[in-house]
């Protein structure tokens, strides 16, 4: 009952607010700009899914967002010879009887006749459609109302948006804003700016959107009950990260895991570090070791195999490599060695960076060509330099602005004209071969030009400053230049982030990518100090990957406790995920010690040595290896399928590696261990830990099934370790 | 007419209400081929196909299959443009086909032959893109492109209609084709590919069945050990959010898969009657087209056939007359009749095409090469009106002229037979809209 109330009486409130809003229209005239486009915006008259199609709807087409408003005005007034409004008769306008369902319309009605928002456009058609009105002032920034706040479960709150102007006026937009929530299980919003916060205790934030601004309302739902301080007191602290996250456990009321076993350890920091499961000795011998910094030991070894430049170079080559069948098999191949040989000498993230932004000659002769090779067109190199090195996805800034974000088309296309003079010859692109070298290189020329006004843009980056053209020097140098500034706020905190999601199962901003006011970290500090220790280290991956693994958050169990259970964002447990395609395909291999081959590679190649998507390979794509074909390349999909669990099950390939003559399995058998210490030794390698007494007599009885052989009985424990979950799963 | 096919999925909703049918999500395996069986008895007592259980066999003739030499002969053009086939006559007063396809003749009482589908890209990569999607390329793209910017229609079929009880619903045969993939919808869209061929006496469908030297008893036991060994701790509580009880679940629907006698049977060519592997003929081609017949009928939602190698452009005549025609005239009229006879091809669409047709004028070296303003579509099954030619193409074969049709009418009549609406709007992973069928009408012959 007393929802209801409310509702109603929030309802109330918006009515007056809107009136009181609308009605200061009347004052000064009404304006198409700041009037009429807000209201045709939140009747939704200009969705992607309506009249902002590419093709508009119906023959009436409305810029997405009202990014264009000439072009919409022009839809509007000129179009149709006039029919969409008809000043003699203001009622029998097409955009007052379409909205109100009084003739067919296919997106039904919108407002009601007479109700303020058609009042609004009909007095606006009276006056004779102004675009503009004398004393319009440009929108400049909105705010909503309250900024932060502390929530109570089940609580609600109405949000306030106000929207300010160059001259300095101000104006109370709520009733004409558009709200989203980035964690509808934190707090949903309604249409009219009304948060409702669910029963789950955590942060979360709301987004207001109006006329290409936005402002963000963060939102704190406290746990029920605190612990107490001295629980964090007493948590083990190795280094700076830890702290950071018992901070904010603490404030949500959350008690970290337990910290993982020996066992745990080994496995998971191998998995990620080198993509690869320890060997049984290698097990043995940490579980022996008594001495107490082990674990640091072990991450220094692990950082020091040669099997870490692979398997990074995997991670890497997701975001960079190119499709073989567009950019020739050449010069994809050349990047991918470039990429090696960097993570191999554990060349500084800003060397790297620098090196790929300013590549140039021959893509015959030096990889990281390949990308320009790829990328032809100064936005296309945009929309790879935003995602993977700002963490920022500036694509949707392309032909409209950001719906989520500030960006508009001017941040995107001055971004766009620092590759606007990248010269090409040779041939290009001739698919599916491209055989042919292809030279890159700067020279001055080559406008970038804005999409809608035609004007050429000054190479500029995104927040940041111009960079002046008159020196005739390659504007991606200097854009490098900025970009790995100590104080850039993008770069080291995209990097540290994706490391850290790459570690940890989920980034601090997530997706990785994706950093934005609207889609904030959930833990700042945290990412902040990260950024720093990066940056003051010299960007150096192995001492940020050593760090995040010697932290104690990275060492907690991944079981949850009573109070952390539903915890899945802020790091107080370890966070299970499937082994990536390629990592489970070599642990396959090293279980069975049966090699995959591989077309074009050396016999016994790993699949992280793989530098081609398009090898035939059934079972990277069952574990959904990305595909490069792909626009916009797919992220990998870490789930699980129905695919996966019948590969794993029946495939003739995998079956056949179990039982192969030179397999494992068959050296076991072949072997005078005890089917003891045949489980013991297949527990070690595929889990990396022993079995317990339980799980011995289980294993060891298959031994002594009836027309069971040794050969038989191993493949068969093989079997049943590698098709479950603590095999699947990094844990 | 225009309201049934608009409301289709809704006409057959309440039908099933009616009749007291639940979903069939979350059912066992031997449960849903009851349902399955008992939801298409009552649709052929009805006299309709249910859209939401039309599954859709789309026999993918990649390269570009010539119109002048399958469906749309042009006798009385020139020499230099109709080519040395003979037209032969068929089942559909008045009209012809090349005389390679004399099977096909004789079924076409049950096909709609589409003449007046086109488009404008003749490239491989763009036109594969367009045809298999229902969406053209946003920029060109060459001939040797391997594409995907927009999710292809088994993909969608899979998305929509879900994965259920363990039967990827969207296979691929013996390859994917190009254009084939999820794109944004997600790698467990992507088609399951069963490779090998079903005409050699070893042949398998892989990783749904158990593989060669796997005893039953022996999968039993390795079963059974590995769930007493399956010890990794399950946190069940959804707020949790373990991966494992997703892999739980998926696992158990693929033991559900594999020891169902029904679903094993039906991966099993051999359990065919020779009369029946002879109709479709006794090639790779022929073999796969009734393996698809067979994965239908457990409910597999979409199966491509992929059959490549129609790249005319060198002796044209030789190569269709001495091997592919014969096989696609015998596998595929095989395929109408065996669904018409089993009472499956009301709820069965099939469609074969190619990504162009060719070009009128034969080249020097007795080819055609691109020509995506002309094409031929052989369509069947879900209810259309058989004995049917839609459209047609100018006297000599240039241009599609009359009652032409796009691509994206195409989608949205496979769609709208399938039950799903093509208007609506997906959302690309970076949660933008995305129409399913940018515009595009159903072609209303194809609707009873």
């Amino acid at each position: 009952m007393s929802l209801r109330v409310l509702v109603i009486f929030f309802a109330s409130v918006l009515l007056i607010a809107m009136s009181a809003s609308i009605a200061r229209g009347d004052d000064r005239g009404i304006s198409f700009v700041n009037d009429v486009l807000p209201v045709l915006s939140k009747a939704g008259c200009n969705a992607g899914a309506c009249h902002a199609k590419p093709e508009g709807q119906n023959g009436f087409k409305l810029s997405v967002f009202a990014f264009d408003p000439k072009s919409d005005y022009r839809s509007i007034v000129k179009d149709e010879r006039g029919r969409r409004v008809f000043p003699a008769a203001p009622r029998e306008s097409l955009l007052l009887l379409k909205p109100t369902h009084a003739i067919e319309h296919g997106g039904g009605e919108r407002f009601k006749v007479d109700s303020d928002l058609y009042r609004l456009i009909e007095r606006w058609i009276e006056q004779g459609m102004p675009y503009r009105q004398p004393g319009d002032s440009d929108l400049v920034s909105i705010s909503v109302s309250p900024g932060e706040q502390r929530y109570q479960k089940k609580s609600a709150t109405a949000l306030s948006v106000t929207a300010r102007y160059a001259d300095g006026s101000s104006r109370d937009v709520t009733n004409l804003a558009e709200f989203a929530s980035n964690d509808k299980e934190i707090a949903k919003v309604s249409e009219d700016g009304r948060v409702m916060v669910g029963d789950l205790s955590g942060e979360g934030v709301v987004i207001a959107r109006f006329m290409g601004q936005v402002a963000v309302s963060r939102i704190t739902v406290p746990a029920d009950r605190m612990l107490a301080d001295d629980l964090y007191a007493q948590l083990p602290v190795n280094n700076f990260i830890d702290p950071l996250v018992y901070a904010r456990l603490a404030k949500l009321g959350l008690a970290p895991s337990k910290t993982c076993s020996d066992s745990e350890f080994i496995r998971r920091a191998s998995l990620d570090a080198i993509g690869m499961l320890p060997a049984a000795d290698r097990v043995r011998a940490f579980l022996e070791d008594r001495s107490t910094n082990k674990r640091e030991q072990l991450i220094d070894e692990l950082l020091a195999n040669p099997a870490y430049a692979d398997y990074w170079t995997t991670k890497w080559g997701d975001l960079l490599r190119p499709n073989t069948q567009r950019v020739g098999v050449k010069p994809v191949y050349l990047l991918d060695q470039w990429l090696r040989e960097s993570f191999r000498e554990n060349k500084p993230y800003d060397q790297f960076a620098r090196e790929i932004l300013t590549a140039q000659g021959s893509t015959h002769q030096y990889g990281p060509v390949a990308v320009f090779r790829d990328r032809r067109e100064p936005a296309d190199v945009v929309t790879l330099v935003s995602q993977v090195f700002l963490g920022v996805r500036m694509e949707c800034a392309r032909c409209h602005h950001h719906p989520n974000e500030k960006w508009s088309q001017n941040d995107f296309y001055e971004l766009a004209a620092v590759f606007g003079e990248v010269h090409r010859k040779g041939q290009g692109i001739s698919a599916p071969i491209s055989g042919e070298a292809e030279f890159i290189w700067f020279a001055p020329g080559g406008d970038v030009r804005h999409p809608l006004s035609g004007e050429v843009m000054p190479a500029k980056a995104p927040d940041g400053p111009v960079f002046d053209a008159s020196n005739k020097q390659d504007p991606r140098a200097a854009f490098a230049g900025w970009l790995v500034r100590a104080d850039n706020p993008f770069f080291a905190r995209a990097a540290v982030n994706r490391v850290w999601g790459e570690l940890m199962g989920r980034g601090i901003v997530d997706p990785v990518d994706d950093l934005r006011a609207s889609n904030p970290p959930t833990n700042e500090a945290l990412l902040d100090a990260l950024a720093k220790d990066f940056v003051s280290h010299g960007y150096d991956f192995k001492h940020l990957i050593r760090t995040i693994l010697c932290s104690h958050i990275y060492q907690l169990s991944s079981e949850p406790n009573e109070y952390n259970m539903a915890d899945t964002r802020n790091f107080s447990r370890s966070y299970r995920r499937r082994l990536s395609a390629e990592v489970m395909l070599d642990a396959i291999c090293d279980l069975t010690l049966v090699p995959e081959t591989f077309d074009g590679l050396p016999p016994g190649s790993r699949a992280v040595q793989t530098w081609n998507n398009k090898l035939d390979s059934n079972f990277l794509d069952a574990f959904s290896r990305p595909n490069s074909s792909a626009d916009p390349p797919c992220e990998r999909d870490r789930g699980t399928s129905i695919v996966q669990a019948l590969h794993l099950m029946n495939s003739p390939k995998l079956t056949g590696k179990i039982s192969d003559a030179r397999g494992r399995a068959t050296a076991l058998a072949k072997s005078d261990l005890s089917p003891e210490q045949i489980v013991r030794q297949l527990y070690l390698t595929a889990y990396a830990r022993n079995p317990d007494v339980e799980e011995l007599r289980i294993a060891t009885g298959a031994f002594t099934e009836s027309g069971a052989t040794r050969q038989s009985a191993t493949e068969d424990v093989m079997w049943a370790l590698m098709n479950s979950a603590e095999f699947v799963f990094n844990h | 007419m225009s309201t049934i096919h608009r409301n289709c999925e809704g006409v057959a909703r309440r039908d099933f209400i009616k009749l007291g049918i639940g979903a069939f999500a979350g059912l066992g395996f031997t449960n849903i081929l009851r349902q399955r069986a008992a939801a298409a008895t009552i649709a052929r007592a009805l006299g309709k196909p249910t859209p939401s259980d039309v599954r859709c066999i789309l026999i993918w003739l990649d390269g570009g299959p010539s119109h002048y030499e399958s469906f749309d002969p042009k006798p009385d053009a020139p020499r230099e443009i109709r080519g040395e086939f003979k037209p032969i006559p068929t089942k559909i007063a008045g009209a012809q086909f090349s005389e390679v396809f004399p099977k096909l003749a004789d079924v076409a009482d049950k096909l709609a032959v589409l003449r007046s589908v086109c488009h404008r890209d003749p490239n491989h990569g763009g036109g594969n893109h367009y045809m298999m999607t229902g969406a053209p390329t946003p920029v060109p793209v060459g001939c040797g492109a391997f594409v995907t910017f927009h999710p292809s229609y088994g993909s969608v079929v899979s998305f929509k209609r879900g994965i259920k009880d363990g039967l990827p619903a969207y296979m691929s045969l013996p390859t994917m084709s190009r254009s084939g993939g999820p794109n944004f919808l997600g790698a467990q869209h992507a088609p399951f590919v069963i490779g090998g061929d079903p005409n050699r006496a070893e042949f398998k469908v892989r990783d749904v069945v158990l593989p060669a030297g796997v005893s039953e008893e022996r999968a039993e036991s390795r079963r059974t050990l590995r769930e007493s060994l399956d010890r990794l701790k399950r946190f069940s509580d959804t707020a949790a959010d373990d991966p494992a009880m997703g892999f739980d679940s998926f696992y158990r629907q693929g033991v559900d898969l594999v020891t169902s006698p029904r679903a094993q049977a039906a991966f099993d060519l051999s359990k065919e009657p020779a009369e029946t592997r002879d109709l479709y003929g006794r090639t790779d081609f022929g073999q796969r087209l009734l393996l698809c017949r067979r994965l239908v009928e457990v409910g597999v939602s979409f199966v491509t056939c992929y059959y490549g190698g129609w790249d005319h452009h060198t002796k044209i005549f030789t190569t269709i007359k001495d091997t592919s025609g014969p096989k696609l005239d015998r596998g595929i009229a095989g395929l109408i009749t065996d669904l018409s006879q089993r009472g499956l091809l009301d709820s069965t669409l099939v469609i074969c095409m190619g990504e162009f047709g060719r070009t009128p004028k034969i080249n020097k070296d007795a080819g055609r090469d691109h020509w995506p303003h002309a094409m031929s579509i052989l369509a069947a099954g879900a209810g259309m009106p058989g004995g049917q030619i839609i459209g047609a193409t100018d006297a000599k074969g240039y241009y599609a002229s009359d009652n032409v049709h796009s691509p994206e009418d195409l989608a949205a009549s496979l769609y709208t037979k399938m039950g799903i609406d093509p208007t609506q709007m997906l959302q690309n992973s970076a949660g933008r809209p995305v129409q399913l069928v940018n515009g595009g009408h159903p072609i209303k012959e194809l609707f009873a």
